[in-house]
């Protein structure tokens, strides 16, 4: 088969179903369960938002109709995105390897990203003011490649600076330029 | 001359393995295969691993063999997910040391070859190094610059033990040559007269928005040049003024800038009342380029700039230093970063390729988007003047202006356009009207492609991309080009030059999945101990190539077709630039068994060749 794959111990033998399984005994580990209410909370300002403006705007220029055929899309959009955050949850997760970190999300598009933590410039938490009230945090790890785009969303606050300060010190003892 | 500067351009004919469109798997052994098998290869031991047609293949520790050779014994370890492993470790079949062994890369076709270039950063030959004491103020080797130093006055030096007559009379010697400015020592300004040509400069901008109008007199049909006394006393006042203004403004920005190197580090210090000073670690430089303008090549000015990693506004340009001083801090600069003291003298170099003017020209020319709008072009000419039609003009303009920018500017950019290896880097030249020198040092090539667009791949041609890390924003679009156009097998090499110990078309590449939503069908990837690479585009061919010491990351990604199908598609991030590589459509197993295999590969490289700082004195691990 492919080259690559076989001077791999064990690569041989990775089947499909296991390609955004972390590998090498490990599990992934998970995010807090409060980020989907996170997300939800979020949608449904938006959504009160949206609705309420563009019936307003579709109601004085005269469509009712329009104004409740308005609001029933923004409602069905809340309540597509209410069950697919609750699947974006299960689909995050990452994993601290020996000498890298792997990192997966998505729903439709999925992705996996190995960063290696000696080519991790800086990690940065970051938390706005919804997800300090409910106590969640960002991890995102910055390489010098802009694709890299590795982010963690929804850590427990404490547990996010204990991984931002493990990936540093890692980062650091394997450190190395361009 | 050891480059093949002095040879034909090599117009390699179609391409000993000419890759078959559908993205088949290149032979693994035989002599067609372009980069080895040659007649010229001195050593063909049986230690080599590609030397000619071999037999049956008794060399189970080949890790490069190819996917499904004809001899798939259960001894070999290509021959399925369950053959027996190959060992790892350092003997890849390019040789142990990372760096290409004599002849192993020539053309396909069975011409002589030229004279070996080593890889750069790899130096056996040793002019390059810690400088001997000489006599004279700069230190000297073979091939120096500089002659000794004479003393300037009283009668001419009489060597003992040689004939004084080539000496002309007192008073006739052609001026010594002064001694290079030493950046390393002491602080220094640039070139005086920058001070001067900022002046005028201002001066042009005064005259344009302010003096001109001054010039001008409202009379009873609007405004004219009516030269009345008071008129020219007024314009002279504000005049002198200004030009008073724009001396001093000169004068201020040229003692305003001051650099020196202090330790590992280029300090540079702006500002005369407030100080703003920058210090910049050696080891952090990109690439430097020394750029010289239309307008600064009259007064034999140059600007160098230093290119860093980090964003569009971290590069520090010097503008303007004299041409020699910008040679000289060029070489110091480098040498300084490569850890060899700062009057090391400039470090060799050897002509890699010319691209000469026709193929350049030829090559921009023979695209199918560039024909394509030519004949547009002519169309609408054509409708123009047969038919009256005005409205034709909303065409021709379009078509003429993209012209312009897809010939004629890339070829007044990149003419004479000229590579050369040296142990600090790889040096290009090129430029019409504004001449660049661009060095990246060993190590800070970070991707490279080779495209070959539908035409040119009949003629056997291609062009470099090339991803450095300095490069941001607009000066990105402007210095990622490593060859415009050349033949194939010159770029190929120079791939080899850049990624020591490999060739791209020895790297056997795997089809991508047949059940791909795609008609491209030059879709492949393959991979050895040093490269990465990805093989894509149907009309326009791009082969991709990341080393693996350089990859910052590895990602793996489905989209929802893809999902439907099984696949997915593996990137090897490189920082931001033109050549970013992805291989497409792979099966999902498949797939994420590259991204473990590739970060792995990585991890192993980037321990053993990771850092590229100090690279001249650094100890090579492989030694």
């Amino acid at each position: 088969m492919y080259p690559v794959a076989e001077q791999q111990e064990g690569a041989g033998g990775y089947p499909a179903a296991d390609a955004f399984e972390p590998g090498g005994g490990l599990g992934w580990s998970r995010i807090s369960p409060r980020y989907p209410w996170h997300r939800r909370i979020v949608a449904l300002l938006r959504a009160v938002a949206a609705g309420a403006v563009g019936a307003f705007l579709l109601w004085r220029g005269g469509g009712t109709v329009a104004a409740v055929v308005w609001v029933a899309a923004v409602l069905t959009v809340l309540v597509a995105s209410w069950v697919v955050v609750e699947f974006a949850y299960h689909a995050h997760g990452y994993a601290e390897r020996e000498d890298d970190l792997i990192v997966t999300s998505g729903v439709f598009s999925r992705r996996l990203v190995v960063v290696p933590y000696g080519r991790m410039q800086f990690v940065d938490v970051s938390a706005g003011l919804l997800d300090r009230w409910m106590g969640i945090a960002t991890v995102r790890l910055h390489t010098a490649a802009a694709a890299t785009d590795a982010e963690i969303p929804g850590l427990p606050a404490a547990e996010a600076a204990l991984l931002r300060d493990r990936l540093a010190r890692k980062g650091e003892e394997r450190s190395m330029g361009l | 001359m050891t480059g093949p500067q002095g040879q034909p351009p090599n117009p390699q004919p179609p391409n000993g393995t000419p890759q078959p469109p559908n993205g088949d798997v290149q032979p693994p052994q035989g002599d067609p295969q372009p980069p080895n098998g040659n007649a010229h290869v001195p050593h063909s031991g049986p230690q080599h691993p590609h030397n000619g047609p071999q037999p049956p293949h008794s060399a189970p520790q080949h890790p490069h063999s190819g996917p499904q050779p004809p001899h798939s014994g259960p001894q070999h370890p290509h021959s399925g997910p369950q053959g027996a492993l190959p060992p790892r470790g350092p003997q890849g079949p390019y040789g142990t040391q990372g760096v290409p062994q004599q002849g192993q890369f020539a053309p396909p076709d069975g011409r002589p070859r030229p004279t070996f270039i080593p890889a750069y950063g790899a130096q056996p030959q040793m002019p390059y190094g810690p400088p001997r004491p000489g006599f004279g103020a700069p230190p000297m080797y073979p091939g120096a610059m500089y002659p000794p130093q004479r003393p300037p006055y009283g009668p001419p030096h009489v060597y003992p033990g040689r004939p004084p007559f080539p000496m002309p009379p007192y008073g006739y010697a052609p001026p010594p040559p002064p001694p290079p400015v030493r950046f390393s020592v002491g602080t220094h300004r640039l070139h005086w007269a920058t001070a001067p040509l900022r002046a005028f400069v201002i001066m042009v901008i005064y005259f344009v928005l302010l003096g001109f109008p001054l010039l001008m007199t409202r009379t009873r049909s609007g405004a004219g040049l009516e030269l009345s006394p008071e008129v020219l006393l007024r314009f002279l006042i504000l005049s002198i003024v200004a030009g008073v203004a724009a001396v001093a403004a000169g004068l201020w920005g040229w003692l305003a800038l001051r650099f020196w190197v202090e330790g590992d580090d280029l300090v540079v210090q702006n500002g005369l009342l407030r100080r703003r000073v920058r210090r910049i670690p050696l080891s952090r430089i990109q690439a430097i380029d020394v750029v010289r303008p239309l307008v600064t090549r009259v007064f034999s000015l140059a600007e160098v700039r230093v290119e860093l990693a980090g964003g569009e506004h971290s590069e520090i340009a010097f503008r303007y230093l004299g041409r020699r001083a910008a040679q000289d801090l060029r070489a110091e600069l480098l040498a300084l970063a490569a850890g060899l003291p700062g009057h090391t003298p400039e470090a060799p170099e050897r002509p890699v390729y010319r691209v000469p003017f026709g193929t350049l020209l030829a090559g921009l020319m023979l695209r199918l988007p560039v024909i394509g709008t030519f004949l547009l072009f002519i169309f609408s000419l054509v409708f123009l003047i047969a038919f009256q039609e005005a409205a034709m003009f909303a065409v021709a303009l379009p078509a003429l202006l993209g012209l312009i920018r897809a010939v004629i500017a890339p070829m007044v950019m990149y003419a004479n356009f000229t590579v050369a290896v040296s142990p600090d880097g790889i040096r290009l030249r090129y430029g019409l009207l504004e001449t660049r020198m661009q060095t990246v040092p060993p190590g800070r090539v970070q991707a490279v492609g080779v495209v070959e667009p539908s035409i040119w791949r009949g003629l056997g041609w291609a062009r470099l991309d090339v991803t450095v890390a300095g490069y941001a924003g607009e000066r990105q679009a402007l210095s990622s080009t490593l060859l415009p156009a050349a033949p194939r097998a010159v770029a190929v090499q120079l791939v080899s030059l850049v990624f020591p110990g490999t060739s791209v078309d020895a790297v056997p590449l795997l089809p991508a999945s047949a059940r791909g939503m795609t008609v491209d069908r030059a879709d492949g990837a393959g991979t050895d101990n040093v490269i990465f690479v990805a093989r894509h585009g149907w009309l326009c061919r791009r082969t991709d190539v990341i080393a693996h010491a350089r990859a910052q990351s590895v990602r793996l990604t489905v989209n929802p077709v893809q999902r439907l199908l099984k696949l997915a598609t593996v990137h090897v991030d490189a920082p931001p630039g033109l050549v970013q590589v992805a291989a497409a459509d792979r099966e999902l197993g498949e797939a994420r068994a590259i991204v473990e295999s590739t970060a792995q590969r990585a991890r192993s490289a980037r321990a053993t060749s990771g850092d590229t700082t100090h690279w001249a004195t650094r100890r090579t691990p492989a030694s």
